[in-house]
């Protein structure tokens, strides 16, 4: 199979560009093609990056907080633009405050990620993860 | 609203600026509210204990290290519950502003309040001030007993600005340059630095009018492994365009890096430097002051190692003698803290710097030797920023950030460079070992790559990204260093 590429950002409001930056470096490592958006990327830019680049996988960060409000939508929008079989990871800090993981990892699978990281993710798991899930979709 | 006039660091005449203010009342409903007169008479009204500036000014008197957590929720009731909650264990009072309200998008921060509201939780990660509006931003004011400071992130902050000072707010974080870099990713560096004269000579307005407004660039600029002479270069930049607005009380600021050395002659070298520029610049008649950030960058999730961090950062901001310090909490890995949790990092740092209150830091040639490093390498850069603004602070520091000149690492801001690279040496000091284009004094920069090499040749290993990836989450596990696995 060819390299599997995979965008990447960190939605909504968010400054928060220390993560990414390594993300990008783990992956990238990991023999991921990695379309990197940056900080404050809207769900439009990630889909409209995925559909330019034929990319396989969203990968979504929220660090900040308001992730419960800003990652809200995007599967469905994915389906409207025709991405009807991207794989959609999302991790981070991603609600306010202190809040059990599996809580979190619910909420946002209802929300329709694939896969949901706490901060703590060993990056090279996710990178084989990703591997398999792109195939698996595909 | 772009310019007519280029940038330049001179104080805005008064008729400008009233033009301006017209428009900046207009961008939300709530700017409408806003009366100067009403807030002079406000903040006149304020006893002293509810003053920023006096506080600062008792505190330096008296040798003392004050404290002040970040707090910030949606709702007014539930932000006046909190602040309450922590004020008798602390000195000073914050009100953190969510990231919608940083970014102006006034609109989404009511869609949180909203949601916050119905979910009977705060959703959002601060308080959302001109969404509120003066009435509600002066009940936070009139329900505490100490003074209340306004922190955010802001790249244009001029409403915020004006509804909060005139609500009895009396400290305002930021700059142009610094609520830039690591808090944006678009905005251009010559619109938020001339937003931020705009901020400042509403300051000096007051100041004018016999009323102090403590002014505080925000010193960590990206949290992550910054050098001290970065931050510094930065601050001193920003407290000269404060000055030169009429703003009088300056709180100049640094992110600890870990390094007790490095710590303690950065807080120094922060308060000597402040003082030696802003006099070189012309200026005498100003109250200058420190503020020490416990350890900015990634927190181990395990809540006894945070308290780790969160003391020994205490230790390091009473050694050094910084006038406040900002504290963290158990939570910080996690998320915002519940008001325990953020009481209780408030408690240890009390406990803390009590017990190292009455020590000092006995006179050390390894201190002075990194106090001399330190300020050789910001009369460089500034020296260079200068000379590319040919005198000019403001245009200076646009062209240096154009130019490489000034340089933060891990910045989001597209209008900076982000060659500089750092990483720790065999000490846990924060070293550049890739500079850029920072023009650091040749036998200085040798300097640097000697203490890295040290570290390389002690790891068996090159300093490559690797390296510093490994510094940058070092902390988050129970280490300064990144040392290998
Ligand atoms: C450094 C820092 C900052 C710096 C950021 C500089 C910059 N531009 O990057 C500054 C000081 C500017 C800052 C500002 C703010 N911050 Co901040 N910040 C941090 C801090 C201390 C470290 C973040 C970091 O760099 N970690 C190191 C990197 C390597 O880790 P990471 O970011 O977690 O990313 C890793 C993982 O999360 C994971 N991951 C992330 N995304 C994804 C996605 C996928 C698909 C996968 C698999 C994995 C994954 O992999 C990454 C690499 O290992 C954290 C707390 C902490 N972690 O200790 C708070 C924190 C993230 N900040 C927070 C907040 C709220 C803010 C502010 C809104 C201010 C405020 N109200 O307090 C503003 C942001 C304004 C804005 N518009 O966004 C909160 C978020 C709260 C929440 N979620 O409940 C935190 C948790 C602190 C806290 N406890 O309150 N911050």
């Amino acid at each position: 199979m060819s390299q599997p590429t995979a965008v990447l950002g960190v939605i909504g409001s968010d400054c928060h560009a220390v993560g990414n930056k390594i993300i990008e470096f783990a992956l990238s490592q990991a023999g991921i093609h990695v379309v990197n958006l940056g900080v404050m990327v809207s769900q439009d830019e990630f889909i409209d990056a995925a559909i330019e680049t034929g990319a396989q996988a969203i990968l979504v960060s929220s660090i900040y907080g308001h992730g419960e409000i800003d990652c809200n939508g995007l599967r469905g929008r994915c389906m409207e633009r025709g991405l009807d079989h991207i794989v959609l990871y999302v991790g981070g800090n991603l609600v306010i405050g202190k809040r059990e993981f599996g809580e979190v990892e619910h909420l946002f699978k209802e929300m329709g990620y694939d896969r949901v990281f706490p901060p703590t993710v060993d990056l090279s798991n996710v990178a084989q993860c990703l591997k398999q899930d792109i195939a698996a979709a595909a | 609203m772009e310019f007519d006039k280029k940038l330049e660091n001179k104080r805005l005449p008064l008729d400008a600026f009233m033009a301006e203010r017209n428009e900046v009342l207009q961008a939300w409903p709530t700017g409408q509210d806003v009366d100067f007169e009403e807030g002079v008479r406000t903040q006149q009204a304020l006893p002293e204990s509810k003053r920023f500036s006096a506080a600062l000014a008792r505190a330096e008197r008296d040798g003392k290290t004050l404290i002040q957590p970040r707090a910030g929720v949606a709702l007014v009731d539930e932000h006046i519950g909190l602040l309450r909650y922590l004020e008798p264990a602390c000195d000073l009072l914050p009100t953190t502003i969510d990231a919608y309200t940083r970014l102006n998008q006034y609109d989404k921060a009511a869609e949180g309040i909203e949601r916050s509201a119905a979910a009977g939780t705060s959703l959002l990660n601060g308080f959302p001030a001109v969404n509120h509006g003066l009435a509600e931003c002066r009940r936070v004011v009139e329900s505490l007993k100490k003074p209340v400071q306004v922190r955010h992130g802001t790249p244009d902050a001029r409403l915020l600005a004006e509804i909060t000072l005139a609500a009895g707010f009396s400290a305002y974080e930021g700059g142009g340059i610094s609520y830039n870099i690591p808090y944006a990713k678009k905005v251009p560096l010559e619109r938020s630095i001339r937003h931020w004269q705009y901020c400042d000579r509403l300051v000096g307005l007051y100041e004018e009018h016999g009323v102090r407004i403590n002014r505080e660039p925000f010193g960590p600029l990206s949290g992550t492994l910054v050098p001290p002479f970065v931050s510094h270069s930065v601050a001193i930049l920003e407290g000269l365009l404060a000055l030169e607005q009429g703003c009088r009380c300056i709180t100049l600021g640094y992110g600890q890096a870990g390094n007790m050395v490095q710590d303690i002659a950065a807080i120094r070298s922060l308060r000597e430097l402040g003082d030696e520029f802003f006099r070189a610049a012309g200026y005498h008649d100003f109250q200058l002051t420190t503020v020490f950030h416990q350890w900015m960058g990634g927190f181990p999730e395990n809540e006894s190692m945070a308290y780790g961090v969160i003391g020994w950062g205490s230790a390091m901001a009473a050694l050094a003698g910084a006038t406040k310090v900002i504290v963290k909490t158990p939570h910080e890995a996690a998320g915002i803290p519940t008001r325990e949790a953020n009481k209780q990092g408030l408690d240890c740092t009390a406990q803390v710097l009590n017990m190292v209150r009455e020590q000092g830091f006995p006179p050390s040639p390894v201190v002075e030797r990194e106090i001399e490093i330190i300020k050789r390498e910001v009369r460089a850069v500034l020296a260079k920023v200068f000379e590319l603004g040919q005198g000019d602070a403001a245009l200076g520091a646009v062209r240096a950030f154009e130019a490489g000149v000034l340089d933060v690492p891990f910045a989001p801001a597209a209008c900076n460079a982000g060659k500089l690279m750092p990483v720790r040496d065999n000490e846990g000091a924060v070293r550049v070992f890739e500079p850029g284009r920072v023009p650091l004094p040749a036998d200085v920069l040798d300097y640097h790559r000697e203490r890295v090499a040290e570290r390389a040749r002690a790891e068996g290993r090159e300093p490559v990204f690797q390296m510093v990836v490994d510094d940058i989450y070092a902390i988050s596990k129970s280490r300064l260093i990144g040392r290998p696995r």
